[in-house]
């Protein structure tokens, strides 16, 4: 199968994921494992006084019950931001799972047996589980002060205040104010594999198996953890089975790698799905947005003030709030913005990374200001939205990264693809809304590629391949310009003692960072074939190219492959090339770097209400995004479309549910909905667009979150234009939209009252 | 503390005799007595699919089966899909079809695709998505799983 | 989950004398769906499992005996919605039985368990109502049958007397005709619990019976026998009212996570309506 750039062949590790021969975490066995099983306490927030593991202790098959005073003084700290997070929580359990022991058996039966019978002391404290609560001058501090001594708001559960903005929104006069509150509800990740670890004392240092997204920053947050220097930490990081940001950072890995060491063995930690729940989830916000608009509909200023509740811990999630808030405002131009964001902490799941990374929030109430502004001045929706669009080159962010994409296609396109010139059905509304975030802002990926005797490549790559194809991307690129086809191409990936360093693999940042440092791997092998050919058809180096597979002499054109054979000669060998792709910070600037691209998508959906249950169905919904270049276009519409349909579930089902002790009352997949193959739009049109316009290989720029970034507005303003209905607050379950549409009955009951009372009075 | 219990099964075809506690289940036998780690974990409680298997000709969700209810009956789990090194027409479509991403669900949806193949020899997009609805797919590559469900089920009939 | 002891009684009596050995130490399992669930999160701790699906007595297949369809306590919902004199003659309960779960858990969840967890979502519940379904019980003192609407107390409690297990559920075949249908509310389409779940049948006599559950502690079974409900020609407020009146015994849970007591009330009244068209439609249409 042809590894062509631009072409579509079958998944790379394809066949063990269709065969059941791929091997995730859970099914990695190693011999004399310790099986450990976590302890909680039923509350948000509780004081431990004591654990008695002594009837835990008589279960046959027990190995021990570590609790934090078994564990290093002080208690080890990590977290990607903040030192914050305990490897288990001392004196205080801070969230609703949040483990205060732990229970090490010979097998899965004791450990769940014995954890049940672990008597933990506790004595409930004052939470606080929403924004509102969290922000009272009363309220107690989630975080010790300690964490953070020098901070002005060490004493406060406001992580930090995120400010920016340009021209002076108080200033700027506007015809217009539209100003809400809009709120998004707390989801989390769902992976149908739930996350798994395993740590085995490895000679004198330690290995550790994890689902984990970032194996080289793992592997630092271990060093610093167990005190062993970097190369005595190997992290083995298969291929996560769903990752979406939820397994970016270090959870329990330092947990099970302590334990390991501590008991001479290995161990092993496979999360339940409900402990999943209470390991990760998105940030949930009120967002309130204030939109000035002069009366032809430009955009005069956005104020934007963006709270979060993000959990106990801050895991990313400050930095998820900076960045997410940073591109508030939109892609559109105006004279003033001002974005106030702020991370709050609470007793509640420590937020994280999640798909769209703190966007889709700010999308949601930014975009449906948008429609708002529009409804109230008589405009189109579309228009509204062409009318303030960055156009290519322009800097809709004064000093920032300039539109880098010809945004009013890809919106024109999905205005057409929805047929927004002709009117939608009777009782259809359709709604349009636009995405954009920032790729990585800084990054390092290194890459090794080796071009065997026989014309077969092999790639090392630091990437996770958990679903998004990058292991594809990468053979597709490296087949391409080393002139193999995709089954002669191994990447590997996933073993930080074998595998060149990569910074991580989120934002959308692979096929553009990893794949210019492959694509420069590469570029060195091809210079080496130049050399050799120049030897082997003694022609001067200077007038041979290489490219693409191609060696093209100066009389004709040579597979790359053909020249291996003569040029390494009897002994063989293979030629070896190394990439690096850098982007380095940008002290000066409010995210440390200039994004490396934009990714721009425009959602449209077409859809009908039930008036009397509130039940919402997408007739149609349509997504285009710009990527620059589809290295894989049937990959990229996997992603896009996967993308879309998550962005349902947070639009239309999702939420927790907490009870008055701050504990998740829907854990699990029973009374936690997502969306299942019923759930899905009638129809679905995904669509791209491609000017070769992006940083990464042959003009690409990253994808897979864009589809999802807009997805709520897009939906809630087809539910708008369908009933009249305004709704605020996702989801927008059927109860939800039936309320609206009682309450929009009862105002023209009201109204149509008062009306005929008039003559009267 | 656990008293174990004889079993005899067939499990792709293939006789097997494991001695299992009375509260294990068929997931747990198959993972952890036989090592057809290809079926996966995921939900307990029978919401997800990721454990499905047949059971005598009929797909089931091994959480939610004990190991001594499969006494005696015939287990198909995805490795028992290929034949002789060879994809099933339908494991060629969920690949040709970009159906897996991540690949933890598609086990499952291999296995329920399957199993409404043998009762639908033609199934519609929406009869696919109703056959498949018990097996969550978080990628939500279900456009791709549908197309490569009616693939398969167009070359079947070739 | 906690360990248990499995019994596989291979006759009907040797199923009884286990659970009168046993008492409440016994939990009975039939497709598993349920009880596998409650062993795992421990809110079932039986000492003992008793599995009914290699009993003699209890083949699976659906029969008809002395004018009644008789549904063993093995049979799984999926057989119960194929069933061709289901889909014909009990047409609710074969809608009721397509939408519990997925269909892995058609394969393997039955009638008699749906029944026997009294759980007031339970999607066949009001279907059985509907229908007069009665339920058969053995145990130490013989056979009995306890008519459906006697058999539901509250949420996981029936009048089954300890050491009765349930062997079947039967329904009178109709007299005449029926329209009847079954629908529910849930979160998605995709399988869910449902918030409010109905049945309703009409039949050429003008009596219209509507059965309906997750709206209170059980289902509930309400007759109109005045003929109003099931005239088409009946003016909308004049039924609206009636069904507003056959519907005030509904008293759904405020704790509920799926939907709130208003919306379910709500719901209720859109779902009678909706379903009572359906049956006179189909009283009409002669299905």
């Amino acid at each position: 199968m042809s590894a062509r750039v631009g072409g579509s062949p079958n998944r790379a590790g394809g066949i063990g994921r269709v065969t059941g021969a791929q091997e995730y975490v859970a099914d990695i066995r190693l011999a004399d494992e310790l099986h450990a099983k976590l302890v909680t306490v039923p509350c948000a927030r509780a004081r431990i006084t004591g654990v008695d593991a002594a009837e835990a202790l008589r279960v046959p098959g027990v190995h021990s019950v570590v609790t934090a005073a078994d564990l290093p003084s002080p208690m080890p700290r990590f977290g990607p931001q903040f030192r914050d997070r305990p490897v288990l929580a001392v004196d205080e359990a801070k969230y609703h799972g949040d483990p205060v022991a732990v229970v090490l058996a010979d097998t899965r039966d004791a450990a769940e047996a014995a954890a049940g019978l672990v008597r933990v002391g506790y004595e409930e404290l004052p939470a606080v589980t929403t924004i509102a609560a969290a922000l009272d001058p009363g309220a107690p501090l989630v975080q010790d002060p300690s964490i953070r001594p020098d901070d002005a708001f060490a004493h406060t559960n406001v992580v930090r205040e995120h400010r920016v903005g340009w021209g002076d929104v108080d200033a700027v006069a506007a015809d217009l104010v539209v100003d809400h509150v809009y709120t998004f509800p707390m989801v989390t990740h769902f992976a149908i594999e739930p996350h798994a670890y395993i740590a085995a004392p490895d000679g004198d240092g330690i290995a550790v198996w994890s689902t984990i997204q970032h194996p080289n920053w793992l592997q630092k947050v271990l060093a610093g953890v167990t005190g062993l220097p970097l190369a005595k930490v190997r992290v083995y990081a298969p291929d996560p089975g769903g990752g979406f940001g939820g397994k970016q950072h270090a959870k329990y890995e330092p947990l099970v790698a302590l334990l390991a060491l501590r008991a001479g063995r290995p161990v092993r930690l496979v999360l339940t799905l409900e402990e999943t729940f209470q390991a990760v989830r998105r940030a949930a916000s009120e967002v309130r947005v204030r939109t000035g608009f002069r009366s032809d509909g430009t955009i005069a200023f956005q104020d934007i003030a963006a709270d979060y509740l993000i959990g106990a811990y801050v895991d990313i999630a400050d930095r998820v709030v900076s960045k997410g808030s940073y591109l508030g405002a939109g892609p559109y131009r105006m004279p003033a913005a001002r974005i106030v964001a702020r991370p709050i902490l609470s007793h509640t799941v420590p937020s994280t990374a999640f798909r769209g990374f703190g966007n889709p929030q700010v999308n949601w109430a930014v975009e449906s200001n948008l429609d708002e502004g529009a409804s109230l001045l008589g405009l189109d929706r579309l228009d509204i939205r062409l009318r303030n669009l960055a156009r290519k080159g322009e800097a809709f962010i004064p000093w920032d990264t300039p539109a880098d994409g010809d945004w009013q296609q890809t919106v024109r396109r999905a205005a057409e693809l929805i047929g927004w010139d002709t009117p939608a059905a009777p009782g259809h509304g359709r709604g349009i809304a636009i995405g954009i975030k920032s790729g990585p802002t800084t990054g390092l990926s290194y890459s090794t590629v080796r071009l065997l005797a026989d014309g077969s490549v092999v790639v090392y790559a630091g990437t996770s391949d958990m679903g998004q194809g990058a292991r594809t991307v990468l053979a597709q690129i490296a087949g391409d310009e080393l002139g193999a086809p995709m089954d002669w191409v191994t990447v590997v990936m996933g073993d930080t003692a074998v595998v060149p360093y990569d910074q991580q693999t989120s934002a959308s940042r692979s096929t553009v960072l990893m794949g210019n440092s492959v694509l420069s791997a590469c570029r060195e092998i091809q210079g080496k074939v130049r050399a050799m050919a120049a030897r082997v058809y003694g022609v001067d180096e200077a007038t041979i190219r290489v490219d693409r597979g191609v060696v093209q002499l100066p009389d004709r054109e040579v597979a790359i492959r053909d020249v291996l054979g003569p040029g390494l000669g009897r002994l063989g060998g293979e030629l070896v090339g190394n990439g690096e792709m850098r982007k380095d910070a940008e002290p000066g600037h409010p995210l440390g770097g200039a994004p490396a691209f934009f990714e721009f998508n425009c959602t449209a959906v077409e859809a009908t209400v039930d008036e009397d249950t509130g039940d919402v169905t997408l007739v149609r919904h349509v997504t285009v995004s710009d990527v620059g270049k589809a290295i894989n276009p049937l990959q990229v519409r996997m992603q896009d479309e996967g993308a879309a349909i998550q962005g349902l579930g947070h639009t239309l089902m999702e939420h927790y549910i907490f009870d008055d002790a701050g504990r998740i009352r829907n854990l699990g997949a029973i009374d936690y909905r997502i969306p299942t193959s019923m759930d899905l739009p009638l129809e679905m049109v995904s669509e791209i667009v491609e000017n070769a316009d992006g940083p990464g290989p042959y003009g690409a720029k990253g994808m897979s979150e864009g589809a999802l970034l807009c997805v709520s507005a897009a939906v809630a303003a087809a539910v708008r234009d369908a009933t009249g209905v305004v709704i605020r607050d996702l989801p927008l379950t059927p109860e939800r939209v039936w309320r609206a549409l009682r309450e929009r009955d009862r105002e023209a009951a009201v109204a149509e009252a008062v009306k005929h009372e008039e003559p009267v009075s | 503390m656990n008293d174990l219990v004889s079993i005899d099964l067939t499990v792709n075809g293939r006789p097997r005799t494991i001695e299992v506690p009375a509260h294990h289940t068929l997931l747990d036998a198959l993972r952890d007595d036989l090592g057809l780690t290809g079926t996966k974990e995921c939900c307990l409680v029978g919401e997800c699919g990721a454990c499905t298997v047949s059971l005598d000709g009929r797909i089931v969700d091994s959480c939610l089966v004990l190991a001594v209810e499969a006494d005696g009956c015939a287990v198909t789990t995805v490795e028992g899909l290929a034949r002789e090194g060879r994809l099933s027409p339908l494991q060629q479509a969920f690949l040709d079809h970009g159906a897996a991403q991540c690949g933890f669900c598609i086990p499952g949806q291999l296995m329920a695709a399957q199993d409404l193949l043998d009762r639908t020899a033609r199934p519609t997009a929406p009869e696919i998505q109703e056959g498949l609805a018990g097996n969550l797919c978080r990628c939500a590559g279900y456009e791709q799983i549908t197309e490569a469900v009616l693939a398969a089920a167009g070359e079947a009939e070739r | 989950m906690r360990t248990f002891a499995y019994a596989r009684p291979s006759t009907l009596a040797e199923a009884v004398a286990l659970l009168a050995t046993h008492g409440p130490e016994a939990r009975v399992l039939a497709g598993g769906t349920d009880l596998v669930i409650r062993l795992r999160d421990g809110s079932a701790r039986p000492s003992v499992v008793v599995d009914l699906k290699r009993i003699a007595e209890l083949d699976p297949a659906i029969r008809e005996a002395d004018g009644r369809l008789v549904i063993p306590a093995t049979a799984v919902m999926t057989d119960i919605a194929a069933d061709e004199r289901v889909r014909r003659r009990f047409t609710a309960l074969a809608e009721a039985a397509i939408v519990v779960g997925s269909v892995q858990i058609r394969n393997r969840a039955t009638l008699a368990g749906n029944v026997c967890n009294a759980s007031p979502a339970a999607d066949t519940a009001p279907a059985l109502l509907v229908y007069d379904a009665a339920v058969v019980a053995a145990g130490p003192n013989g056979t009995r049958r306890i008519p459906i609407d006697g058999f539901f107390v509250r949420s996981g409690v029936t009048t089954l007397r300890p050491g009765e297990l349930v062997t079947a559920v039967e329904l009178p075949l109709p007299a005449g005709p029926l329209g009847a249908t079954h629908v529910r509310r849930t979160r998605r389409r995709g399988h869910d619990l449902a918030s409010v779940t109905l049945a309703c049948s009409v039949d050429r006599a003008g009596t219209t019976r509507i059965a309906y559950g997750s709206v209170g502690p059980r289902p509930v079974l309400v007759i109109d026998d005045s003929g109003l409900l099931a005239d088409p020609a009946a003016p909308d407020a004049a039924r609206a009212d009636l069904l507003d009146r056959m519907f005030a015994d509904a008293s759904p849970s405020p704790r509920s996570m799926r939907a709130s007591p208003e919306y379910r009330l709500a719901m209720l009244r859109v779902l009678g309506a909706r379903a009572l068209r359906t049956a006179i439609e189909r009283l009409a249409a002669g299905e």
